[in-house]
């Protein structure tokens, strides 16, 4: 039997409900459709997941990094790592993990958030050393080592959907990316995530 | 010219400077005053547990060589065991040859001692350093571990990225701690008068209210460039000791009310002395001045 479940995040006076998963079923075993915004939500998390598995897949190819490394092993990993996703993702372009279903969903959460009765203890921490136009908004593209990243709320990071521990979710101006932390590379993005 | 900020408020008994100490004035003056007004001495125990906390340091330039020289100053007359930092560990580019020049070298005496730095990770710190060997971290953005000596843990945290797990590891972990001393650390500071950053108030609601319920005393954190002891928060001492590399000068908001000292002129960090209930603090400057001292009183359950 399926399960229908929902988180739902209370997050001052608004209240957020994250889908997890789209399908509830008949007792004759049926499956219908409950929630839209929900089914785009499953399908995010599925490609999420296959990019986790597609990382894990790759990272399997290189020397493992022990859990106490050199400087050259940890970035002798991390660029081998990151010449091997760009390589397996060549044809990836903007939008392969926001697909057009979900994008509006992560907007409407996060202007939701963003306008809210904390939107702007929010803002102040995405934007404290915001990266801002110093980076390129581009799939595959290394995020600089100069630039620092954005904090995240721990609000935000539990209202959205929760990642692999590969990936993370931060903020360049106001786009939201997908990093691959271990290879510091630029997954995918979601341009006007936040409201100006 | 602000007034003397030398105060006994709550937990906290501390001799600290007059606002020329708080930065006014220049390092050899602040030396000669810091000479002139009563502190309170690192007891230096030979059964007492010694450290050093440090923050926003990595950058190469010639400040943080310097103030590193004081960190292994002082520790030929006080044998600090361990240092942990407040993040910001490495800024800009974190390739082999920077990881010597901007960490290894500058604390190479240090290293050399057998002095262990246990790292939390900031804004400008790749991930990758949590396996970073000399930082201690063992692969984990945030961790706890046990302090050689006395009743003490720490807890290191990634408050740059604070996921949900994280936060019930905490409360899982602080909550079945036993050590008299339970001691978090971490970059984003939840009290500060920075003008650039200040606290983090999205932070300080998750964390705050974990710390206060498991008795904890003392929380070590930076990200603002400059030191700085907050006044007793619901019973907490907040310090910000963002200041062992990088400073912003005059950042600190002298009508933030939550200064208890600040020093925003030159570089510090932080020497901590554990012994029974007590800890006891020296902030010493780039130029060897101590420019806040004083001992805190463990909280403990009603």
């Amino acid at each position: 039997m399926l399960v229908s479940a929902s988180v739902g995040v209370v997050i001052g006076a608004l209240t957020v409900s994250w889908p997890t998963a789209i399908r509830a079923a008949s007792p004759q075993g049926e499956t219908k459709r409950v929630n839209p915004n929900a089914q785009a939500i499953a399908d995010f998390q599925k490609r999420v997941e296959e990019y986790a598995k597609l990382h894990r897949k790759l990272e399997s190819t290189i020397p493992p990094l022990p859990k106490e490394a050199t400087p050259e092993q940890i970035d002798a990993h991390q660029r081998a790592l990151g010449r091997l996703i760009q390589q397996a993702r060549k044809n990836e372009a903007a939008g392969a993990i926001f697909d057009r279903d979900v994008r509006p969903v992560f907007r409407r959460l996060l202007h939701g958030l963003f306008t809210g009765p904390d939107g702007k203890k929010f803002r102040e921490a995405i934007m404290d050393e915001n990266p801002g136009e110093s980076v390129k908004l581009a799939v595959n593209g290394r995020y600089p080592d100069t630039i620092p990243l954005s904090s995240v709320p721990p609000q935000i990071l539990k209202a959205l959907p929760p990642l692999p521990e590969e990936l993370e979710y931060r903020f360049i101006q106001n786009s939201l990316i997908l990093l691959d932390v271990h290879a510091h590379i630029i997954v995918d993005y979601l341009t006007a995530a936040v409201p100006r | 010219m602000r007034t003397c900020r030398s105060i006994a408020a709550g937990l906290v008994i501390a001799a600290a400077l007059t606002a020329s100490a708080l930065g006014l004035i220049g390092g050899s003056e602040l030396a000669a005053s810091a000479q002139a007004r009563p502190r309170v001495e690192l007891p230096n125990r030979e059964d007492s547990f010694k450290f050093a906390v440090l923050g926003d340091f990595g950058t190469g330039d010639r400040g943080q060589y310097q103030l590193a020289e004081q960190m292994a100053n002082l520790r030929t007359r006080f044998p600090y065991e361990l240092v942990i930092t407040v993040g910001d560990n490495i800024y800009g580019g974190e390739r082999p040859q920077d990881m010597k020049r901007k960490f290894e070298d500058p604390y190479k005496p240090l290293l050399d001692a057998g002095v262990k730095f246990y790292a939390s990770l900031g804004n400008h710190d790749d991930r990758a350093q949590a396996r970073y060997a000399p930082f201690n971290m063992e692969g984990k953005t945030y961790y706890t571990f046990k302090a050689p000596k006395q009743d003490v843990r720490f807890f290191a945290l990634e408050t740059d990225y604070l996921r949900p797990q994280q936060v019930t590891w905490l409360q899982q972990e602080i909550g079945r701690s036993d050590e008299k001393w339970k001691i978090p650390y971490f970059h984003h500071p939840l009290y500060s008068s920075g003008g650039r950053h200040g606290g983090q108030a999205d932070v300080a609601a998750v964390l705050e209210p974990i710390f206060v319920k498991n008795d904890v005393s003392v929380v070590f954190a930076g990200h603002d460039h400059f030191y700085e002891r907050v006044k007793p928060q619901k019973g907490i001492v907040y310090f910000v000791t963002g200041s062992g590399g990088k400073l912003r000068k005059g950042d600190i908001n002298p009508r933030s009310g939550l200064t208890a000292v600040g020093f925003d002129t030159d570089l510090a960090f932080l020497a901590a002395e554990i012994n029974g209930d007590q800890l006891y603090f020296n902030a010493i400057s780039r130029t060897g001045a101590i420019i806040d001292s004083g001992v805190i009183e463990r909280r403990k359950q009603e």
